[in-house]
């Protein structure tokens, strides 16, 4: 996977281990002597102080400071033309369990200033191309309102930035010069109305540390039970943020934002050494949204039911035929296969692949799909979803977006980096905090005119394989994530790791589970064999991973059939099952008895 | 495959005996459930670990680090990190072959997994279960990778892969992390505002690490330990910029042993208030000349730094690669029983001092992350290379351990320094010590020699004199660097050493200290930097409220 790919991450090959890895990381560069960058104070903010602006310490400082940096840089030459400030405030909690005890928890607030400068114009800037990064710097901020000691970070980022924008425009402009005109000659930098918002109401949600810790060790204590499954984990991450920004052009935003998750990562091996994975994700914007602990408890008993048989079920060969995905597999195919494709800077990029570039008013998908994002959707038939925001990382309002209507393709995601024939943000410029924005994926629907209902899906699976006279086709119950390659460098694919799959026949035979499945291809050519699709539309909520870092996104499609789906082999380890049963299930030091069927000697 | 049940039996009454025999041992590994867990994984491990066709492990180790920690940091009087975590590491090596070669190599060197919180027997058994047999795999197909990589090279003297070492039981008391933090939030936010008394200091940090760890160690030689340590770590930086660009930088760190030997928040408001002072005065300084030869005088503070830069790392002794014939990777590796320092000088390390003339020492501890008793080591004496310091790695000449295997949380065990001690058998005062300065000054027709208070990262001053020849006036000066320090001067150079010490303290990876009298070199190049000056900020910093 090169840093160029885009990943889904429900998570994608142990996510739990992949946050919990990095929050290792960040606790072991502690150990260094650069600090961390996490705090705790108790949660001082109640539910809904009035929304006065200037009685905001932090949000008057910004503004000042900002004013400041104006007045005095736009004395300069080359002078920025647009600036803004952004503060995130971040508190949240993380706790790890394993096997009824705790791997980790920790409470953490951090608030990470950005200040952007765009030095030269519009037109030109020092943000143009691959010069992107330049038009940030970012740092810590004083935990509390300290006016002071806020204002004089903020003046640090400020010079420091302007050095290494102004620095950065010189050389675009020279390399302008110098080279040939770019295919796509939009500014950089698009018109948008400032917009004034102050919403300090961060819903108050408390996780109890005790309380969550202890529920913690008794979820990932269930694991106990199963002899089969060697590894397991259960995170529970919540996080509150508060989003400060203020802009030259007059923008004055406060919003909120929280999410909580539950993650349940369930690890074994198959005797030939493959890795098989469960991983199970729910999220709320309150912990009593989660689900209660009778649930968790079935989730994981169905989880190590689910190993228990992928380790027993045969590997898969390569094929190419029909296949049935559910709608949560479908989701996730969406979201790498088209969305990725959809966001509005990879039309423009030298590097980019520009699949759907000049497809703009073309069929793209079959008549009977449509595609909206919209960030501005809380939830979906009942559904939390992850990808909800008020207002982007750029001070844009969230917008709903049709970008494939009636299977045409008729818009992007679009940040404030302008493309051709389309000059303006729609709300989708996204970042982790830290980073520059780019159009990403918020909410990404896919819904259907053409469907039949749910129960029927499979029959119509079973038509398809008569019709094209083939042994089997496939059903995908479920998938880990993906990832896709979107650069020209690379060949244009993409990979969606499903995690349950069926082989289904058209003699009425039982379904069979395989395992070691991969769906591969190019995108056009996948999106244009589905068939019909189900009725119900399912979510699938997740982590993003991209050039401007990790965002939470959802996904939401219906079940859907493919004509043609061309799946290959998993490459995996040849590791070898764990050669002593497990210490709880070892009764040969206790009763001198022999143990389970698990492992052994071969 | 089932197994005979008859073997199973005679199999379990074979290892109850032994577990009793274990835990009969250790009457203090009876208490604790980490040990506890450690053992009985141990001894299934030992006892049952196998494939098919490959050997048995003949050595396998656990380690376990349990680090708690509190980090805070401050800037412009204002706390920007305050953090409390706790975590359990564990690493397992295990080793197939023998001592004579074995399969620590690549992928064998062993593996590192996250520990259980709670003292909880099945969670902790579950992890080391899939680390060993993790690790067993791993070394069997290293041993074998190790094989055909030797058969590439012809090797002069076979050396043991690993050293034998008598095993070691020892437990000792747990180490807790207790402390109130306010008050050492509101010192870093006093010790960070005093960047308000002067406009022109760019930035001010003040900052913390208190860090207690727990370490356990269960090797299938026998050795049980159980030992605990605490550092307390405060640290004060910033910097300004000269009106020619020149970034200047000033910090100071207190490390201690224990929280009481902290220093009171009146102590660091004043060394804080110091360093912004010499922030003003290098600013005010001026730029060193473009090239000086001649002599240079460390203070004991500068030299600290210098041996700790220049003969530490030197006095490892660290196998080269496979196939490599050096002794050692560092530049002493062919220096054994010769000259290196000049003949007054002696290097001893001595793990198992706490404190130096008052300093506290950070290299203590009293068995090493290997299992074996830290010991007091001679290295040089009178100036000659006489023993390295030597994990259970062996090198030409040096087949055992002295007790200096030390590991960070997740690194293996090296070679490492303890407490790295320089003695002189001539000692100067510093009184003297200048005078002679000016004396081998005078000699050579310059006007002034250079006196170097403290050194930064990569052995660049930051508080450097010009010492005028013919008044003994002291000059403030900036931006020079040294032009050819290195181990060639040490060994030829110094001609003189002070009679007070001072000690340089490293806490990464693996916490160590190294003290040192003044030195006094006969020659050495002292050139201006030509590090890029970065433009003043473009406008002036906000006024404050205040």
């Amino acid at each position: 996977v090169t840093p160029d790919s885009n990943k889904l991450l429900p998570g994608n090959s142990g996510l739990v281990k992949l946050v919990y890895l990095n929050l290792m990381k960040t606790f072991l560069r502690g150990l260094a002597l650069s600090l961390l960058p996490l705090f705790f104070v108790p949660v001082a903010r109640g539910v809904d102080p009035a929304p006065v602006h200037t009685s905001d310490v932090l949000l008057s400082t910004m503004q000042r400071e900002l004013q400041r940096a104006q007045a005095k840089l736009g004395q300069l030459d080359p002078a920025p033309y647009f600036a803004s400030y952004s503060v995130y405030d971040q508190q949240g909690t993380v706790m790890v369990g394993g096997l009824g005890s705790l791997l980790n928890s920790t409470q953490f607030n951090r608030r990470t200033g950005e200040v952007t400068l765009r030095v030269g114009s519009a037109a030109l800037d020092n943000t143009h191309q691959e010069s992107r990064p330049s038009g940030m710097s970012s740092g810590l901020v004083p935990l509390e309102d300290d006016p002071d000691a806020a204002a004089r970070v903020l003046w640090q980022l400020t010079y420091e930035e302007y050095r290494q924008a102004a620095q950065t425009y010189l050389n675009v402009k020279t390399a302008a010069a110098v080279r040939t005109q770019e295919e796509d000659t939009s500014a950089d930098f698009a018109e948008a109305k400032p917009e004034v918002h102050v919403d300090y109401a961060m819903p108050a949600f408390h996780l109890d540390r005790k309380e969550w810790e202890d529920r913690v060790r008794r979820y990932s204590s269930n694991f106990r039970k199963y002899p089969e499954i060697y590894s397991s984990a259960v995170m529970v991450v919540g996080e509150k943020t508060q989003m400060r920004f203020v802009s030259t052009a007059g923008a004055q935003l406060a919003t909120p934002g929280t999410i909580i998750r539950l993650m349940i990562e369930a690890e074994t091996r198959a005797d030939d050494g493959m890795e098989l994975l469960r991983v199970e994700t729910f999220q709320s914007a309150t912990p009593e949204g989660l689900p209660s602990e009778t649930e968790i408890a079935a989730k994981i008993a169905k989880m190590a039911s689910d190993l228990k048989a992928l380790r027993a079920a045969p590997t898969a060969e390569p094929f190419d035929g029909p296949a049935l995905l559910s709608g949560r597999a479908a989701a996730v195919f969406f979201h790498e296969v088209l969305g990725h494709r959809l966001e509005g800077h990879r039309q423009r990029g030298d590097q980019e692949g520009q699949t759907f570039t000049k497809k703009i008013n073309q069929q793209v998908l079959p008549q009977f799909l449509s595609v909206i994002d919209d960030p501005t959707l809380r939830s979906l038939n009942g559904m939390d979803l992850g990808g909800w925001y008020q207002y982007d990382d750029e001070g844009i309002p969230a917008q709903r977006v049709d970008v494939i209507k009636d299977g045409i393709l008729r818009n992007f995601l679009m940040s404030r980096m302008p493309i051709k024939g389309f000059a303006q943000s729609n709300g989708h410029g996204r970042a982790q905090p830290g980073l520059m924005a780019t159009g990403r994926q918020g909410n990404l629907i896919v819904s259907s005119t053409h469907t039949a209902k749910d129960s029927e899906m499979r029959q119509k699976l079973i038509d398809e394989i008569k019709k094209q006279g083939k042994p089997y086709g496939l059903y995908f119950e479920d998938i880990q994530g993906g990832f896709t390659l979107t650069t020209r460098s690379l060949p244009q694919s993409f990979q969606i790791l499903p995690v349950l799959v069926w082989k289904v026949y058209p003699d009425g035979r039982a379904d069979e589970l395989v395992r070691g499945v991969d769906i591969v291809g190019t995108p056009l050519a996948a999106l244009n064999r589905i068939e019909i699709t189900g009725e119900k539309t399912e979510v699938f909520n997740g982590v993003c991973g991209a050039e401007s870092g990790s965002v939470p996104v959802s996904a939401a499609a219906p079940a859907m059939l493919f004509s043609e789906m061309e799946v290959q082999k998993r490459a995996h380890s040849r590791v070898r099952p764990p050669i002593l049963p497990p210490p709880s299930w070892d009764k040969t030091t206790a009763a001198g008895l022999p143990t389970s069927d698990f492992g052994g000697q071969r | 495959m089932i197994r005979s049940a008859k073997n199973l039996a005679l199999l379990s009454v074979f290892l109850l005996a032994t577990a009793v025999a274990l835990s009969a041992q250790n009457p203090a590994a009876a208490d604790d459930p980490v040990l506890r867990a450690m053992l009985a994984e141990m001894q299934r491990s030992k006892s049952q670990l196998k494939l098919a066709d490959v050997q048995a492990p003949y050595y396998v180790d656990y380690r376990l680090m349990d680090v708690d920690q509190f980090v805070a940091e401050a800037a412009f009087g204002a706390v920007r990190t305050s953090l409390r975590t706790r975590i359990r590491m564990l690493r397992i090596v295990v080793r197939v072959g023998d001592y004579k070669q074995d399969s620590y190599y690549g992928q064998g060197e062993g593996v590192v997994d996250v520990g259980p919180l709670d003292d909880d027997e099945t969670g902790l058994r579950h992890q080391l279960w899939l680390g060993t047999d993790r690790a067993y795999k791993a070394a069997s197909e290293a041993l074998t990778a190790k094989q055909a990589e030797l058969k590439k090279y012809s090797v002069d003297q076979q050396i043991d892969d690993f050293a034998h070492a008598s095993p070691v039981q020892f437990v000792r008391p747990l180490t807790r992390l207790e402390f109130s933090p306010e008050p050492w939030l509101a010192t870093l936010q006093e010790a960070s505002g005093l960047y308000k008394t002067d406009p022109q200091v760019q930035s001010l940090n003040a900052s913390l690490r208190f860090t207690v760890t727990n370490r356990y160690f269960v090797s299938s030689e026998g050795s049980v330990v159980r030992t605990g340590d605490s550092l307390y770590l405060v640290f004060v930086g910033g910097y300004t910029q000269a009106a020619d660009g020149m970034r200047l930088d000033r910090s100071h760190g207190y490390q201690v042993r224990q929280m009481k030997d902290l220093p009171a928040k009146a102590e660091v408001l004043s060394r804080t208030r110091g360093l912004l002072a010499s922030l003003k005065q290098l600013r005010d300084a001026p730029v060193s000349e473009e090239e000086y030869r001649g002599p240079v005088l460390l203070s004991a503070d500068a030299a600290a730094g210098l041996v700790s830069e220049l003969v530490g790392p030197n006095l490892l002794g660290n196998r080269p690669m496979l196939g490599q014939n050096a002794r050692t990777l560092g530049d002493w590796a062919n220096n054994y029983k010769s000259r290196v320092l000049p003949d007054f000088l002696s290097v001893v390390d001595d793990p198992t001092l706490t404190s130096f003339e008052g300093h506290t020492l950070l290299g203590n501890y009293e068995i090493d992350d290997e299992g074996v008793k830290a010991s007091r080591v001679s290295l040089v004496e009178k100036g000659q290379l006489v023993s390295y310091l030597l994990s259970r790695e062996p090198i030409r000449d040096f087949p055992n351990s002295n007790g200096h295997g030390r590991a960070s949380v997740t690194g293996p065990p090296i070679s490492s320094l303890g407490n790295l001690i320089v003695q002189t058998s001539d000692p100067l005062s510093t009184d003297d010590l200048k005078k002679k300065l000016i004396e081998a000054c005078k000699q050579r027709n310059l006007p002034y020699g250079y006196f170097v208070q403290t050194l930064g990262p990569r052995l660049t001053p930051r508080l450097l004199y010009r010492i005028s020849t013919k008044d003994g006036h002291e000059e403030l000066v900036r931006g020079a660097v040294f032009g050819d320090l290195d181990t060639r001067a040490l060994r030829n150079d110094i001609v003189a050493a002070g009679k007070e010490f001072n000690t340089e303290d490293r806490l990464d990876p693996i916490p160590q200290s190294v003290v040192s009298p003044a030195l006094l070199f006969d020659e050495l190049e002292v050139k201006r930097g030509d590090t890029a000056k970065q433009k003043l900020p473009d406008y002036p910093p906000p006024a404050g409220t205040e």
